[in-house]
């Protein structure tokens, strides 16, 4: 049995989906409201998916995710946020969430997101996938020539595929247009953000140790 | 359901907040559009006191003089009610003056009155020989004090009359022209222009002060608005929408409506908040938004899309026009999706449906048969601004416009 946090400042939406969750056969073993809670009582709960709402009274939403990977490694992060919140989706999926839905998703759309998720798979929107796009091009672009390996580049492949995600097409249209399979497709989904959240990790990394050798203590 | 917070429309809260929001926000007509004279700003402090300091040294100036030349002077006994006026009303003065509320003609009128008289009554105290000496009048330097408050109170031109009225009290005093009392008065004149500009400069730059704190205000209180909406009535909505969908008829219908007046207050307390506007370039993912709905999803990079106004706008009406087409002919059922990218100075905006697509031929056929229809719309548009236009389309496959633009980065 799956086991799933969920994570939402609201009440009314948190045992919503909870309810749901239970009905659908997944085993809910913590809810909360705020984001510190969360990550201290994630070694506890021990959830395989984490159902995060990105607005959350306490701490970021990329602080949340960091500490819940930290605290559980193999963690998925499923994160629910409002429209018009691109930045914060784009931060939380650099810092490791793995699935992205809008909070109109229908109670389908959003079992079959905690179900793929809970697989290892990506869930993309189209929102998401233009997010990701985007966000490739400005590395590339502001990366500049002197840190040309630092930055990750999309093959045009993956490219392509992150393009007709964008368009809202299902994997299934894509293998079908682009003639691959169904899994090819979803590695090459898996990569675009693999790449990101790597990179990621590489500018923390560099970021910490940059500061450790400038300071002066 | 038990609730540890109630989503909160009942309280009362958010209702008087934003009362009181919408009387911080307007800028009061009165505290801005008032004369310099009856709202007497903190940036003006300063310059009172100054006046006050030159007031007393001036005074202290006279008062000297007086005992020095009182020997010469024509009736060195109205010396003393004179030097008592002036001392009397240099400390009450420069009290009145540090009081708002006593701040206005009857103060500034009095003011230069006290300054006449002194003036005007050094020919008869002092003697007309002994000035025409070169011994000052009762009222030497102290005279550009009521110069300085009328400047200080009204801008340079206040300064300028108070300077001339003042100047032709001592021309009338020592008629002829010495030089030195004629720099004397351009000094005076120079003055009540310099002070009055700065004067006005302070009263400027508090007014911008306090504009912008009223639009910080405002604005913190809107953001707050928002965040109070987002955890209520927006997640209220949102259930109503998720929990109905669904179910059947009406129940349908009202989850439906709840989420369009979700998507829509949201937009407009999430609304991009105005992000600077800087110059005459917009953001074209904030036009694209505007198409968002449950039938269209826009997906945009995180970073602003900067285009000239006009060309946003062109590419804004291209959207809608592929949208309007595609939920013509897709019937109520269809969707679209719109993507927007920006690539080694090209934008590309893609309009994808899935409605039933248009059959091979069919565009060229309605040309040739003069009908203005999408491909008009939409390729004129773009035609105008330089860019291309690719419709891609096939019966049952959906149909996809794709605008492309070089902009110059």
């Amino acid at each position: 049995m799956t086991r799933v946090m969920v994570v939402d400042d609201h009440p009314m939406w948190r045992q919503g989906v909870a309810r749901d969750l239970a009905e659908a056969g997944y085993d809910v073993v913590a809810t909360t409201g705020e984001g510190g809670q969360a990550v201290r009582i994630a070694p506890a709960a021990r959830p395989d998916v984490v159902v995060l709402d990105l607005q959350l009274p306490d701490i970021s939403g990329v602080e949340v995710i960091r500490g819940l990977l930290a605290a559980l490694p193999g963690v998925r992060v499923l994160m629910l946020s409002a429209s018009g919140e691109e930045q914060r989706v784009l931060d939380a999926v650099k810092a490791g969430a793995t699935g992205y839905l809008v909070k109109s998703a229908s109670p389908e759309e959003f079992l079959e997101a905690v179900r793929r998720t809970a697989a290892g798979d990506a869930v993309f929107t189209p929102g998401l996938a233009g997010l990701v796009l985007g966000e490739y091009r400005r590395l590339a672009k502001d990366g500049g020539p002197a840190e040309d390996d630092a930055a990750p580049r999309l093959t045009d492949r993956e490219t392509e595929v992150l393009r007709l995600v964008a368009k809202g097409l299902s994997y299934k249209q894509i293998a079908a247009r682009l003639t691959l399979s169904h899994r090819t497709v979803q590695n090459h989904v898996q990569n675009t953000l693999g790449k990101l959240q790597l990179h990621n990790r590489v500018e923390l990394t560099r970021y910490a140790i940059e500061r450790g050798l400038d300071s002066p203590d | 359901m038990a609730e540890d917070r109630a989503p909160g429309l009942a309280s009362s809260g958010p209702r008087s907040e934003a009362t009181r929001a919408e009387r911080a926000g307007r800028p009061g007509p009165p505290a801005i559009e008032a004369s310099a004279a009856s709202t007497a700003g903190t940036f003006q402090v300063p310059l009172w006191r100054a006046i006050a300091v030159f007031r007393f040294a001036s005074m202290a100036y006279v008062v000297v003089m007086a005992a020095f030349n009182v020997t010469d002077y024509a009736h060195p006994l109205g010396a003393i009610p004179a030097l008592a006026v002036l001392v009397g009303w240099s400390v009450a003065a420069a009290y009145l003056y540090a009081r708002p509320g006593w701040l206005g003609w009857p103060l500034l009128g009095t003011d230069l009155a006290v300054t006449l008289l002194l003036l005007l009554a050094s020919p008869w105290v002092v003697g007309r020989t002994a000035i025409d000496d070169g011994v000052p009048s009762l009222a030497v330097a102290w005279e550009a004090s009521p110069v300085l408050a009328w400047a200080v109170s009204g801008g340079r031109r206040r300064g300028v009359i108070a300077a001339l009225i003042v100047g032709a009290a001592e021309v009338t005093v020592r008629p002829d022209l010495a030089p030195a009392s004629n720099t004397g008065l351009m000094l005076m004149l120079l003055a009540g222009v310099a002070v009055g500009h700065v004067a006005r400069l302070a009263v400027e730059s508090e007014q911008r002060l306090q504009r912008a704190v009223e639009l910080e205000a405002s604005t913190r209180e809107r953001e707050r608005l928002a965040r109070g909406i987002h955890d209520s009535v927006l997640q209220v909505l949102a259930l109503v929408q998720r929990r109905a969908a669904h179910l059947d008829g009406e129940a349908a219908e009202l989850a439906r409506l709840a989420g369009e007046q979700e998507a829509a207050l949201r937009a407009l307390v999430s609304g991009r908040t105005p992000r600077q506007r800087a110059g005459p370039e917009v953001d074209l993912r904030e036009i694209l938004d505007g198409f968002a709905s449950p039938a269209v999803s826009i997906a945009a990079p995180a970073t602003p899309v900067r285009l000239p106004a006009s060309t946003a706008h062109e590419v804004g009406a291209a959207v809608g026009a592929a949208l309007d087409n595609a939920a013509r002919h897709g019937g109520g059922e269809a969707r679209a999706w719109v993507l927007l990218e920006e690539e080694g100075g090209t934008v590309t905006v893609s309009v994808r449906d899935d409605g039933p697509g248009i059959p091979a031929g069919r565009l060229a056929e309605a040309a040739r048969q003069g009908r203005l229809g999408v491909a008009q719309s939409i390729q004129g548009r773009i035609a105008d601004l330089g860019g291309t236009v690719e419709i891609i389309s096939a019966p049952g496959e959906g149909t996809e416009v794709e605008l492309r633009l070089k902009v110059t980065a």
